[in-house]
């Protein structure tokens, strides 16, 4: 995409008069220098705070490997890493099996209802994930409007537990990750010419085929892009983990908060964030060898 | 498109039921937050605007609520300006290591925010700022400048660039070409990350509860606490205000955009 239109360099290069050609040089130097204020901020409350966790997790009165012992030794930091892979990949996969169906009505859908679905994702993308997350308890509590509902009309007669526990998680993290993976989906599916699906069926392609075959494949570098970003997301999530799920769903994140707030052991805590990070990383450099950079970060983003 | 009718309507069905589900929980809310009793009826039985009588009037909600509206401003004030000048320096500029820079600048929306609150909890913790609205300004402005730059960006890569070496040519100078040219062509974008980066901050919860205290609690912060520890009714008028706000910022920032389509 950002490569078929010229950068604003190469525009230059093109409609500049040669007389013009020292002074050009200086010009654009000196734009160059508007970074540096933001550079300066990055540097000091940025890079210098994650290099200080680097830093609480390796030294502790000269430099150590304690902390990272600790989290190998104790059986609690496994299952806080299996409990956030196992919580992303299954909001990854329910986004993507939910988002596609609706990004897909939204692409080959006419202009004025597209906005209007468009719209609807955004007010509740742009409310507070604190709202939404506190909207749930009021609906999914034993007393909330849902199991109110659910044993008025005879469904159960016991509340359906759906609070503090992986249905309460998955739901929560639905809600806030979805949008992420309807954007990127629509901005590949909306790029897709129509016209190309007209000519598998004219070439005798049953709709369905037409689209397990050509539409399906076409829309892959949205998919790729979707999941890694919901991915990403709902690894280094908090605040729904922590308001909607239980003891067992104690995720890296939370565990993170614990041992600052209640447990006050801030090595640990730092070597967690560093683990965190490189869970980060791996997802990203394993997505980027499959689909490319390109596909993750160029054409894929809105 | 080629879709069979049959099967089309069965895909409304379900885009609708999924949007149903993303827009109930925010009205559910806010229709609960009508109650006149504390026990959060769906639908309330009798009406009333207790909870937001509450939510005004109750010292525990209205400081934290100017704490945040004000840190809110100044993150707006800060992030846009220092947002908008990395921008244009990034896309006008032409530098070794521009590419990079860039990457690095947008990094902050992909690395956790637990561990961005995590590295500003221990930073202020040296500098004695933690409990102090200086931190919750400086933490929320990390966040808030990568959604700047990613805006301002866009929207500088719509402009046409030799409007700026028109201006050039015909003498002006450098700043003036900056103030004249420059920036009112991307007016809109500057305008709209201004206003999402005051929501950023405003709705910011997380560093807020790492180096934020007693001294120091944002609106979010008082939330969280509220709903972890005790319930109270004057969430739903909080939460329903809250999302008031979203749909005015995201409106305005709609009504922004559209002259630039």
């Amino acid at each position: 995409m950002r490569a078929a239109t010229p950068s604003p360099g190469a525009l230059l290069t093109a409609v500049s008069p040669a007389n013009s050609r020292p002074a050009k040089h200086v010009w654009r130097s000196r734009e160059g220098l508007l970074v540096l204020p933001a550079l300066v901020f990055y540097l000091a409350i940025y890079l210098y705070p994650l290099s200080r966790i680097a830093a609480w997790s390796f030294f502790d009165n000269g430099p150590t490997l304690t902390y990272y012992r600790d989290l190998l030794g104790e059986t609690m930091y496994y299952r806080a890493l299996a409990n956030t892979l196992e919580i992303s990949l299954l909001s990854t996969a329910l986004c993507l099996l939910l988002g596609y169906p609706l990004a897909y009505l939204m692409a080959t859908t006419a202009h004025r209802a597209r906005r209007v679905l468009m719209i609807l994702i955004l007010i509740p993308f742009w409310t507070s994930v604190l709202v939404r997350t506190f909207a749930w308890i009021v609906i999914l509590g034993n007393n909330g409007l849902l199991n109110r509902t659910l044993i008025a009309l005879g469904v159960t007669d016991t509340p359906m537990k759906l609070l503090f526990n992986m249905t309460g998680v998955q739901i929560g993290m639905v809600h806030v990750l979805l949008p992420f993976m309807v954007f990127p989906l629509l901005a590949v599916m909306s790029r897709i010419d129509p016209n190309t699906l007209r000519v598998a069926r004219s070439l005798g392609a049953s709709p369905r085929r037409a689209f397990i075959e050509v539409f399906l494949p076409l829309s892959r570098p949205g998919i790729a892009a979707g999941c890694v970003l919901v991915f990403l997301l709902a690894v280094g999530f908090y605040v729904t983990p922590a308001l909607l799920g239980g003891p067992g769903q104690v995720t890296l994140a939370t565990m993170i908060d614990m041992q600052i707030n209640t447990f006050l052991n801030w090595g640990l805590a730092a070597s967690l964030g560093v683990v965190l990070l490189v869970v980060i990383g791996i997802i990203f450099a394993v997505f980027s060898r499959a689909f490319g950079v390109r596909e993750l970060t160029g054409s894929g983003g809105a | 498109m080629t879709s069979t009718p049959p099967g089309r309507a069965l895909l409304w069905l379900f885009g609708g039921a999924l949007i149903f589900f993303l827009v109930a929980p925010i009205v559910v809310v806010m229709i609960t937050s009508l109650n006149a009793s504390p026990y959060m009826d769906f639908p309330p039985r009798q009406i009333s605007l207790r909870w937001y009588a509450n939510f005004f009037t109750s010292t525990e909600w209205v400081g934290p609520t100017l704490l945040s509206l004000r840190i809110a401003l100044i993150v707006m004030i800060v992030s846009t300006v220092l947002g908008t000048l990395a921008a244009i320096g990034i896309v006008r500029g032409d530098f070794r290591g521009r590419q990079a820079l860039e990457m690095f600048f947008v990094s902050p929306m992909v690395v956790p925010i637990v561990v961005l609150a995590l590295g500003l909890f221990f930073l202020f913790s040296s500098a004695h700022l933690l409990d102090k609205p200086v931190a919750l300004m400086l933490g929320h402005t990390l966040v808030a400048t990568p959604l700047v730059i990613v805006l301002v960006r866009a929207g500088l890569r719509a402009t046409d660039a030799s409007l700026e070496l028109a201006a050039r040519s015909l003498g002006a100078t450098y700043w003036r070409t900056l103030r004249h040219v420059t920036l009112p062509s991307i007016r809109e974008s500057v305008a709209a990350a201004a206003i999402f980066s005051f929501l950023v901050s405003f709705d910011e919860v997380v560093i807020a509860i790492f180096v934020g205290g007693p001294d120091a609690t944002t609106l979010p912060k008082r939330m969280w606490e509220t709903i972890r520890f005790e319930i109270d009714p004057t969430l739903t008028a909080v939460s329903s205000v809250l999302t008031l706000v979203a749909v005015v910022v995201l409106v305005a920032a709609e009504l922004l955009r559209k002259p630039t389509n």
